[in-house]
């Protein structure tokens, strides 16, 4: 049988994958997108708290494929496999990847994100550099990026909010919950501004896509109208319509294979149903495996050109992995003590907490000093069912049973409601956190896992209680009880970026400014991996806009044919 | 903290090696052994005459074995599962379910006092859990007397088929 030549091949669906996939197939070019899980549709996703929530449904069983951590424990690194720890580092192995999943509550950068180095100066014990692009380059493709993946909201000038090429986003905000009233109130007399919150989730249908039913059960889940605005939605669908993409599901990529010192010739995959092996020939590579899997994968791909990874002559492969500092916290809002709006209008099913808060993105502070703080999401806590009503049921040590278990969770589910927020700031990169692959450990498909060493900085600790202790503030003033934060170095699995640092020096990153790997010039990274710092929210927005402007660059590279 | 040391924490036990290489068949003769002990323990702690449907009412139990035993079921802690139940009925030698309800509530306080016991109750209590508030396409939640007795309903759209069978 004749082997198929792909002008491009691309190892990940979610948000890069996508993005990179959309751009070429439209361009007029042949694209393999190779994914390790099926394809789930619209119609396939319901709002299955125990099958998504709490079982390995779309993500590989822990025993099969899994990670090594390996943290500091009593002043001792101690490496732990995540099947012995049960905490996953997979984030939706099915095509359109994690973004199926998200919550959707998205920024953009911040210029100053792009030259926090200069900006700041170093800081002890971070590896902080400028980024070689700035928020000018980037901008057209936020621009871009919001307007075809869907991104809802509404612009109000603010000091930290970054600038705009367009007056406002083209679909208005997603509806609100009327607790918005105490917390802009609450806000306001602490001198804060409340900001509304860009999601990505269509308030407006949109082609194929129907807007928001507000189900109540968004994060996590599925989307079941299309209004999330994953990857498969919004760019692998449009780019299957083009009858130029070729879908690869339950392919599982081991290793890159290269013939020649800058050339990967083929991806040597396997299908996971029938464990069969094959190989996917391409002109060009572009890995969007999610940052900590890119860089396992071409650490994974060593030959005799590339003995200590592939495209990684600067040995800063795997380095300097980062995830989203911060913590969350939240607070009660009793019905006896409600006032200003009705009990039943708080426990309305569905609506947002449109709400951020950009105040603290760079703090100016008499007594902390000066210094890269973060941002503030607003939002209920999950709705699911079985994991609130199992929370907080323990008095004095010992386990509620018996009818007073029934009145406790009873109570908790008819007479509060509680409200919720999350920090993002800074996961500063250092020497003490990156990947590397596990001399040991191997998956089931025979390649080693990737081991992660995670450290956090101290200083992302100051940035998150400093900011905690705010929000903790605006809860206070909200009439909220039992308010409570936690602030730790504990990693967000699903919010993971860098090990590809991005640069133009080939001596000190994997990649150059277009994400095209400084060694080997038919390969590209796409996902997050390429940051060098993480910015203060979600990186989502970023990784879409990232994509699609290294698309551009890869649409001419085909057309040049310089590879 | 691994989770081998965590479930096993506190006690003399550890998970039999035995138990635990031994296939799934033989576990579920195993877990029918102690079945009725996990059933009691559910209906202890999910009683009728409460403000939440009763375990035994909701057939609990039932989705317990069907839990455990599937694919998606992490396989320490299923073992954990039965041999949590064994050292109960040892420690209370084998009259746990003739026991009335006070003396059942104190024998569970006394095993909830060892870290193991503590950490097999609050399994029971989360499966038992998972049962009353899970999709009533799992078979416990029985006509949504679980979401009802908490004033509230799952998300649409419901799951047409367990663990999303495709």
């Amino acid at each position: 049988m004749k082997q198929t030549y792909y002008d491009a091949v691309i190892i990940g669906s979610g948000a890069s994958g996508g993005a990179v996939a959309y751009t070429l197939t439209k361009a007029g070019f042949n694209v393999a997108v190779i994914e390790k899980g099926r394809l789930m549709k619209r119609e396939d996703f319901s709002k299955d708290e125990l099958a998504y929530c709490r079982r390995d449904i779309v993500t590989p069983n822990l025993f099969e494929e899994y990670h090594v951590i390996e943290e500091k424990v009593d002043g001792k690194w101690e490496a732990t496999p995540t099947y012995d720890s049960g905490i996953s580092f997979w984030n939706g192995n099915i095509v359109g990847g994690s973004s199926n999943f998200m919550s959707g509550m998205l920024h953009r950068l911040h210029p100053d994100d792009f030259r926090l180095k200069s900006k700041y100066g170093p800081i002890e014990d971070a590896n902080v550099v400028d980024w070689p692009i700035s928020y000018e380059d980037l901008e057209p493709y936020y621009t871009l990026a919001e307007e075809l993946v869907g991104i809802s909201g509404h612009y109000e000038p603010h000091p930290y909010e970054p600038p705009r090429s367009t007056p406002n986003f083209t679909q208005p905000p997603t509806k609100e919950n009327a607790v918005v009233t105490l917390l802009d109130k609450s806000c306001k007399a602490l001198g804060v501004t409340p900001l509304v919150t860009p999601r990505a989730v269509l308030s407006k249908d949109k082609g194929h896509r129907h807007a928001c039913y507000y189900s109540n059960f968004c994060g996590s889940y599925g989307c079941s109208s299309g209004a999330k605005s994953s990857s498969r939605e919004a760019l692998l669908y449009p780019a299957l319509a083009t009858g130029r993409l070729t879908l690869l599901t339950n392919t599982h990529v081991k290793y890159l294979h290269s013939n020649s010192k800058d050339q990967v010739s083929h991806a040597v995959a396997v299908d996971t149903i029938t464990g069969k092996e094959k190989t996917i020939h391409g002109r060009l590579f572009i890995v969007a495996a999610q940052a900590h899997e890119s860089a396992r994968l071409l650490l994974n791909s060593a030959n005799k050109y590339h003995p200590n990874g592939l495209a990684n002559s600067s040995s800063e492969l795997g380095k300097n992995l980062i995830f989203s500092g911060g913590g969350s916290g939240q607070g009660e809002l009793h019905k006896e003590s409600l006032k200003e709006i009705s009990f039943d209008a708080l426990m309305q099913p569905g609506y947002f907490i449109n709400r951020s808060i950009l105040d603290w993105y760079f703090i100016d502070d008499w007594w902390h000093g000066k210094f890269k703080g973060g941002s503030v999401e607003w939002m209920f806590e999950h709705q699911n069912i079985i994991s609130r009503a199992r929370k907080n049921n323990y008095e004095d040590g010992r386990l509620v049973w018996g009818k007073a278990l029934g009145e406790r969770v009873v109570e908790r589910f008819t007479n509060q409601k509680s409200i919720r927020f999350e920090i993002f700031n800074d996961w500063l990169p250092n020497d003490n956190c990156y990947v590397t692959i596990d001399p040991k450990h191997k998956d089931k498909y025979g390649m080693p896992v990737g081991k992660l060493r995670i450290n956090g900085h101290p200083q992302d600790l100051k940035v998150g209680n400093y900011i905690a202790k705010k929000c903790e503030a605006i809860l206070e003033g909200m009439g909220a009880k039992n308010i409570y934060s936690s602030v730790s170095s504990a990693p967000a699995q699903n919010l993971v970026a860098g090990g590809c640092r991005f640069g133009d020096d080939p001596k000190t990153s994997v990649l150059n400014r277009y994400c095209q790997a400084h060694d080997v010039p038919n390969l590209f990274v796409a996902d997050a991996s390429f940051m060098p710092t993480g910015g203060s929210v979600a990186y989502t927005w970023t990784i879409y806009a990232n994509a699609l402007r290294i698309a551009d660059h890869i649409v001419d590279v085909l057309k040049k044919e310089q590879v | 903290m691994q989770r081998r040391d965590f479930l096993v924490m506190g006690s003399a036990l550890s998970l039999s090696p035995y138990l635990h290489a031994e296939t799934v068949t033989t576990q579920q003769k195993a877990f029918r052994q102690v079945s009725s002990l996990i059933e009691a323990v559910q209906g202890h702690m999910f009683p009728e005459g409460g403000k939440l449907p009763s375990a035994r009412s909701m057939h609990t139990i039932r989705f317990t074995e069907e839990t455990i035993f599937h694919p998606t079921y992490d396989k320490d802690i299923r073992a954990f599962v039965i041999e949590g139940a064994q050292e109960l009925a040892k420690r209370e030698n084998e009259k746990f379910l003739s026991y009335t309800q006070r003396e059942k509530e104190r024998a569970l306080r006394r095993y909830e006092q060892t870290d193991y016991g503590s950490n097999w109750l609050s399994r029971i209590m989360t499966l038992t859990m998972e049962a009353l508030f899970s999709d009533p396409v799992y078979g416990s939640n029985i006509k949504a007397a679980g979401w009802k007795a908490l004033h509230t309903q799952g998300g649409e759209p419901r799951p047409k088929t367990r663990y999303i069978q495709l």
